[in-house]
């Protein structure tokens, strides 16, 4: 380009006194390592500011640190399962009061589920049919086969089905419900069972009179 | 580097997108809420801060936290004004974070005492009740605050209700507390399904409004029975003693503190105290006046104070003041001319019309801080060159070594220096249309709004670190600590069952001379590096009134 001074003699394109070193200056060495963390620093700080309003501040601050933690906003973390429970925990435990939040400002979402049996049902039946056609799968149709079996009970089978159908349901929406809704759904068998006074193989319907041989009459019957 | 992402942050402004954060940001509000309200609260208010608007769901997916945990933790910083939801298309619910009002929390400390000095003990719990709780009503507020200070009062007298409620109404008057939006009252409410959450809403009306309540009674006493109970459950008394049975007359009416107001104290006292430092003691008080007079009248982000005659002012000068109406005029005269433009002339009529320049006045007190900042860090004669760039706008290099009496190699090296750490920067100014370097102008310059940007961004940066420290001190010692907070209780109980001097001295040598020591020591580092903390604080402030100052502008 117009401007060189000649064949491969290196030129800068501006004056390089401008920047502060001239040509063939020795420069500091190149920098191989980042900078130290820590480096000395020529100015120190200057002191805090100190006075009444500042010690006050600083009382308050310590204070509140100590009365949030204390707080019923604060969340301990969930404590992993020691191996030996220490009395001396036991004894330390800050008991919190509980808050309950005012609902009405809050998005429904938030509040937590019930569990309890008796809402259970309801507000399964509910969103049973506020979701529409129930599912059918092939295994739902072979329980409600097996139900209607044991039962006789047209009434207690029929919820059954809306609990299991609700549950299926809900059991879509997260894995966790689902151990839940297993956990209930046990639950619910366990209760229906037990409701029954009667064990279910006292009824002899006599089929089985006769089906063993007479063969063996050798002991007499007393 | 630096500068290009302040232009990326300028082009989300005019978007008015909601603010990505800087790293140091989120750092600083990952801190602050695990010490406030703990790690689940801490990780989800983090996760909302750095992926935005999220519904439950995928909050609860992307944590890995239980529901529960999730629900928890959301309802906190709900009710903190933390996180803010909105009802989206479909019923969807989502949950946003507000990293500002996390930061506030720094502040809290401040915004306690300022009410201690200006409604004593009674607005100062007042206030220091709702910060707490984040929301409360004024009958809750009353209640609480009665039975804090009868236990700081003697045997036998109690905190009457009444008072609180004047304390309260006082601060209510002024603005420095104000009511939460509210849930409208549904009139149909057959009109289909709820909304899967509330939308609230707020009468600027009505804002200020006390509602009349008839709150009769007086604090009570924490009768000691109640501190025995160390292995009782204790959590079954407190829902005993809430009269459930009483309805709340002020039901659903929630009362917040109103930070802005706060911060237009703050910087009424900061502007007031830097003319005081410039001027005189009359003078400040003169600009504390005409403030005072602005106080409601002017919203807080105006650029100056509606105009005030100088009879108005000589009207509204605190009793004490003697000074004659002419002296008046001649201080405002001064003011006026101030080449810190503080308080500017804009009108004749009533004996002259003055104004403040809020603006002007937050852009002198950023650049003060500057000023200061690079006078401690690199000494006085570079804080001289960086005065000089600022106060000539543009400068050569050779110029400025001229300027400044500073030798050229000295001067470039102390540019470089405030050029490497952005305090200044090049203004390229090319001569011909090829940008040739040896036909270019390069000026120094100090663009206060960038430089103070950067400043922010390293305080943000300097409160994490001293957090993070204190934190570690606070770890290393804690074997320490603890064992001298056990023998603090052994002895405080001791105390109480009347035990010889013998004992005590016993007891008070299970601590050993050198851990003594070592407690002084780590009491003296925690309070060092919490003070430093409010300090740092203070500085951002100033940066922060004065960037969204400019932020306003119309």
């Amino acid at each position: 380009m117009a401007g060189n001074k000649g064949r491969g003699r290196a030129a800068y394109t501006f004056n390089i006194e401008a920047v502060g070193f001239s040509r063939g200056e020795k420069l500091p060495d190149v920098v191989l390592k980042p900078p130290p963390v820590f480096p000395d620093t020529d100015y120190k700080p200057v002191p805090l500011k100190t006075g009444e309003g500042e010690d006050y501040m600083l009382a308050l601050k310590q204070e509140l640190r100590e009365t949030m933690k204390r707080m019923p906003y604060f969340i301990e973390p969930p404590e992993e399962k020691q191996d030996i429970e220490r009395y001396s925990k036991r004894c330390m435990k800050v008991y919190k009061e509980e808050w309950i939040p005012d609902w009405r400002r809050f998005p429904r979402e938030m509040m937590p589920r019930k569990k309890c049996k008796k809402a259970g049902p309801k507000s399964k039946k509910e969103k049973a049919t506020g979701q529409g056609t129930a599912l059918t799968s092939t295994a739902d149709v072979l329980k409600k086969i097996e139900e209607l079996e044991k039962r006789g009970d047209g009434e207690k089978s029929d919820e059954e089905n809306e609990e299991r159908e609700g549950s299926k349901e809900k059991g879509k929406d997260g894995d966790d419900e689902d151990d839940e809704e297993a956990a209930e759904q046990e639950y619910d068998e366990e209760e229906q069972e037990e409701e029954n006074d009667y064990i279910n193989s006292y009824f002899d319907n006599g089929d089985d009179f006769g089906v063993d041989s007479d063969d063996n009459m050798d002991e007499a019957t007393y | 580097m630096k500068r290009k992402l302040y232009y990326i942050f300028l082009f989300f402004l005019a978007l008015r997108l909601p603010r990505t954060m800087t790293q140091a940001e989120i750092k600083l509000c990952s801190l602050l809420l695990q010490e406030h309200f703990g790690e689940i609260v801490e990780k989800i208010g983090v996760h909302l801060i750095r992926t935005g608007s999220q519904p439950l769901r995928v909050i609860v997916h992307d944590t890995g936290t239980s529901p529960d945990q999730v629900k928890k933790a959301l309802c906190v910083l709900i009710q903190h004004n933390l996180v803010i939801y909105q009802v989206h298309k479909r019923g969807v619910v989502e949950y946003e974070a507000q990293c500002s009002h996390m930061l506030r929390m720094l502040r809290y400390p401040r915004y306690i005492y300022t009410t201690k000095t200006l409604y004593s003990d009674t607005g100062e719990l007042i206030v220091e009740e709702l910060l707490l709780n984040g929301k409360m009503t004024m009958s809750a507020v009353v209640k609480k605050v009665a039975d804090r200070l009868t236990e700081t009062m003697e045997d036998g007298k109690t905190m009457d209700y009444a008072e609180v409620s004047n304390t309260f109404v006082r601060l209510a008057d002024t603005h420095f507390v104000q009511r939460c939006p509210v849930v409208p009252a549904t009139e149909d409410s057959d009109s289909g399904p709820p909304p899967p959450a509330p939308t609230l809403v707020i009468n600027e009306k009505d804002m200020y409004v006390v509602p009349k309540l008839n709150l009769i009674g007086k604090g009570k006493r924490r009768r000691s029975s109640d501190e025995d109970a160390a292995g009782e459950p204790k959590a079954k008394r407190p829902k005993q003693s809430t009269d459930n049975k009483e309805p709340i007359p002020d039901d659903g009416i929630y009362w917040q503190a109103n930070l802005d107001r706060f911060h237009q104290h703050f910087r009424d006292q900061a502007i007031v105290s830097a003319v005081a430092n410039r001027m005189d003691q009359t003078s400040s008080e003169i600009v504390r006046t005409m403030l005072r007079m602005s106080e409601i009248t002017t919203p807080s982000s105006a650029p100056f104070t509606q105009p005030l005659s100088s009879n108005e002012i000589f009207r509204s000068l605190p009793v004490g003041y003697n000074i004659s109406k002419q002296v008046l005029d001649q201080y405002l005269t001064l003011l006026a001319d101030d080449p810190l433009e503080f308080v500017g002339k804009s009108g004749d009529s009533g004996g002259g019309m003055y104004v403040i320049n809020l603006h002007k006045a937050l852009a002198s007190l950023a650049t003060a801080t500057l000023e200061s900042v690079v006078q401690e860090r690199f000494g006085s004669r570079c804080a001289r060159i960086f005065r000089l760039v600022l106060q000539k706008k543009h400068l050569e290099q050779k110029q400025v070594e001229d300027f400044a009496m500073i030798p050229a190699k000295e001067a470039k090296d102390m540019l470089y220096k405030m050029l490497s750490e952005n305090f200044i920067s090049l203004q390229e100014i090319p001569k011909t249309p090829d940008h040739a370097p040896s036909r270019t102008f390069y000026l120094y310059t100090v663009n206060v709004l960038s430089a103070a940007r950067m400043l922010l961004h390293r305080c943000y940066k300097s409160i994490a670190n001293l957090i993070e420290r204190r934190q570690f001190e606070t770890k290393e010692n804690k074997r320490l600590l603890e064992k001298s907070q056990r023998v603090e209780a052994i002895i405080a109980s001791m105390q109480a069952t009347g035990a010889e001097a013998a004992q005590l001295q016993e007891i008070e040598e299970m601590i050993t001379a050198p851990e003594r020591q070592q407690l002084e020591t780590l009491k003296r580092n925690v309070n060092k590096l919490d003070a430093s903390e409010i300090q740092v604080d203070e500085t951002i402030f100033l940066l922060e009134s004065y960037i969204e100052s400019t932020m306003k502008r119309p």
